[in-house]
């Protein structure tokens, strides 16, 4: 019974806690889009800006994966 | 061989094995197919760039040619970008940071290698590594009681101390565990999706029938895609753990 809630619990986990992540990557992207649109020299620094704010953004859905594993151990 | 099973079976490939020593931890000294395959990414990382700068010219040919073109792509994209020339005097360890994630990284794209950066303890110790680069870079500028002071946001209202100093080290904590889970966690999924589409394409080709030849080729057309898409995965990754290396640094340098 454990062990078949914390396989339930370990796909929550990832799934509930890549939703947020999954937003914030979206907007990171789309809002450099736009600023690439409007001002196109300047693309190569809002290219870089734009890893690293993804890259933070993308953390928190680690976090839930890290989570998973560790739930999915849970016998 | 059901689904689940084929599944159980592609997660346990891709677990470590030992080649030297065993796997109950009896021994000390343990050499796995990973560390073998980690050490094959580094060597040729060496033997690349040995070629490649034992002739300079003025006009580079060759592998030469390629190898420069790396590394003026991480000077103009990543350390100019992000550091402006100040930073140029860590450009060689952020090449090298670089160059070994993605030989690491390319060399589990060829069928029946592993990538030395698949395991989590590989790339948690590289994490560790940064950190205590950017650490002692930051350290040696500021002295370590004004480095430690500088974790406080300028401008922070003395009552709130308490509690935005310890958030400030949790979050510089988690630095070399995001670094290490990011590049493990994007090789390893990487592996299992295509490991899971080959799963499909020869499940379709035991039980031939017509809708099964249609799951099959879909799923042969996904992997084709799915493979390509993991080549630019395992170059973004390369270049997103080279810049945060890089924003990391700058950030131990210009303390806020």
């Amino acid at each position: 019974m454990i062990g078949s809630l914390s396989v339930l619990g370990a796909g929550l986990a990832f799934g509930l806690g890549a939703i947020g992540p999954g937003i914030g990557v979206g907007f990171v992207a789309g809002k450099a889009i736009e600023g690439m649109a409007r001002q196109p020299e300047m693309a190569g620094r809002i290219q870089t800006t734009m890893f690293i704010g993804m890259a933070l953004a993308e953390a928190i859905a680690l976090l839930g994966f890290v989570l998973a594993f560790v739930l999915f151990g849970v016998k | 061989m059901d689904l689940g099973e084929s599944i159980q079976e592609l997660l346990h490939e891709l677990q470590p094995f030992a080649v030297i020593g065993n796997n109950t931890g009896k021994t000390s000294l343990i050499l796995t197919n990973y560390m073998v395959f980690l050490i094959i990414a580094i060597a040729l990382t060496i033997v690349f760039f040995v070629v490649a700068s034992r002739k300079l010219t003025l006009v580079p040919k060759g592998v030469g040619n390629i190898a420069e073109w790396g590394v003026e792509f991480v000077r103009n994209n990543i350390v100019l970008d992000v550091m402006g020339s100040e930073g140029m005097v860590y450009l060689p360890f952020i090449v090298t940071v670089f160059f070994a994630v993605l030989f690491n990284n390319f060399l589990g794209l060829i069928p029946g290698l592993k990538p030395g950066t698949g395991t989590l303890g590989t790339t948690f110790a590289w994490g560790i590594m940064v950190f205590v680069v950017y650490n002692w870079v930051g350290v040696k500028k500021h002295g370590l009681v004004p480095y430690l002071k500088s974790f406080l946001p300028s401008g922070t209202p003395w009552w709130l101390v308490w509690l935005i100093y310890p958030l400030e080290v949790i979050s510089h904590f988690l630095r070399p565990f995001t670094l290490g889970v990011r590049l493990y966690a994007n090789m390893y999924a990487g592996h299992i999706v295509l490991g899971i589409f080959g799963i499909f394409v020869v499940m379709s080709l035991a039980a031939l029938g017509p809708v099964t030849a249609v799951v099959g080729t879909l799923s042969l057309v996904m992997q084709i895609i799915m493979y390509a898409f993991e080549v630019f995965v395992a170059f973004i990754q390369a270049y997103v753990f080279a810049i945060l290396t890089t924003v990391y640094l700058n950030g131990a340098l210009h303390t806020h």
